[in-house]
């Protein structure tokens, strides 16, 4: 499953999403944003996994927050990952 | 505190990547803040960090025309570094010497490249997050890095740009507008060329010029450990396919 975006002021954002059983088994996240410390990106895709496939996107939205914690991301929101992520899925 | 200044020189892209960090290893254990100029030897296609490289790059047609691919370890978009119309800096720092602000740091930065091309009358603005543009043409694209305790911001300044040969090395989304996309792109992207027929040394003075101008420096060139650090990265990073193609 796939869904690519170009979101407010041109970055491209990607997700890429295998499910299984119901659930996201794996997320793979691709695009020209910028993100700092750049290893958040992992995290980010991690905490997407395990999660049910018809879950909201405010929940989607929560888990990539704490997963971004203090890290930068810039060109892109939370919002929009979750936004974009949502339509993968869908 | 004293800048390094390293001149310009041509590089393979492993060896330019590899070159970067390595010095930014050196920066955090004490070096001096380092600015480089550097050229690619052969042309080469970089892709972001977090981009794909079989999505962005169109591969076959690099390998056949012995252009190097390389994934760089800052975010930002695919480039086409052609060897003759593109000149590429690096600065690397601590961070205390840059605003802690993203945009802010770029905005700085970037400044340097304005201040040069100013000196060759050619009037541009930076245009966040990461363009320099001249009358909304982008001339210049950045990014930046920042990993413990240290900054890395490199960046090309397009001296001259042949958009077809581009477009032959990196993928369009759709083959079937790929003619109207080379034409918006041709209109949205400009050059130290198009602006002032100068050759490319005066436009590589000016860069010297600009990003030196009120700072205190020298001119060397990488330490010996650099050096090794370098070959070192160069192997075990940026001539890894599982690097380059890890998204």
């Amino acid at each position: 499953m796939y869904y690519e975006e170009k979101v407010s002021g041109g970055k491209l954002v990607c997700f890429s999403v295998e499910t299984a059983g119901g659930a996201v088994k794996k997320v793979r996240i691709t695009g020209d944003f910028f993100l700092h410390p750049e290893d958040t990106i992992v995290r980010i895709e991690e905490a997407l996994a395990g999660l049910a496939v018809d879950a909201g996107e405010d929940e989607a939205e929560r888990r990539i927050m704490r997963a971004v914690g203090n890290s930068e991301l810039i060109g892109a929101t939370p919002g929009d990952f979750a936004r974009i992520f949502k339509r993968a899925v869908s | 505190m004293k800048w390094r200044v390293i001149p310009f020189a041509e590089y393979s892209a492993f060896r330019n990547m590899a070159v970067d960090e390595a010095v930014s290893e050196s920066v955090r254990n004490g070096g001096p803040p380092t600015i480089r100029f550097y050229g690619w030897n052969p042309s080469a296609v970089s892709v972001g960090y977090f981009q794909s490289m079989e999505k962005e790059v169109n591969v076959r047609n690099c390998r056949e025309s012995g252009v190097d691919m390389v994934r760089r370890r800052t975010g930002g978009g695919a480039v086409y570094h052609d060897n003759k119309g593109e000149i590429t800096y690096s600065v690397i720092g601590k961070l205390e010497l840059f605003p802690r602000d993203i945009i802010a740091s770029y905005r700085l930065i970037c400044g340097w490249i304005c201040d040069s091309l100013n000196l060759l009358g050619i009037r541009s603005e930076f245009k966040p997050i990461n363009d320099i543009v001249v009358n909304g043409r982008k001339i210049s694209g950045n990014a930046q890095t920042r990993r413990e305790g240290a900054l890395l911001q490199h960046g090309t300044i397009i001296y001259d740009v042949d958009v077809g040969r581009m477009f032959s090395l990196l993928n369009v989304p759709d083959e079937k507008i790929k003619d109207k996309m080379i034409a918006t792109v041709r209109e949205r992207v400009t050059s130290v060329r198009q602006q002032k027929n100068v050759v490319k040394e005066h436009a590589y003075w000016a860069l010297m010029k600009g990003f030196t101008t009120g700072k205190e420096h020298f001119t060397g060139p990488l330490t010996e450990e650099e050096e090794a650090r370098a070959e070192t990265i160069e192997e075990e990073r940026y001539r890894k396919k599982s690097w380059n193609h890890m998204r």
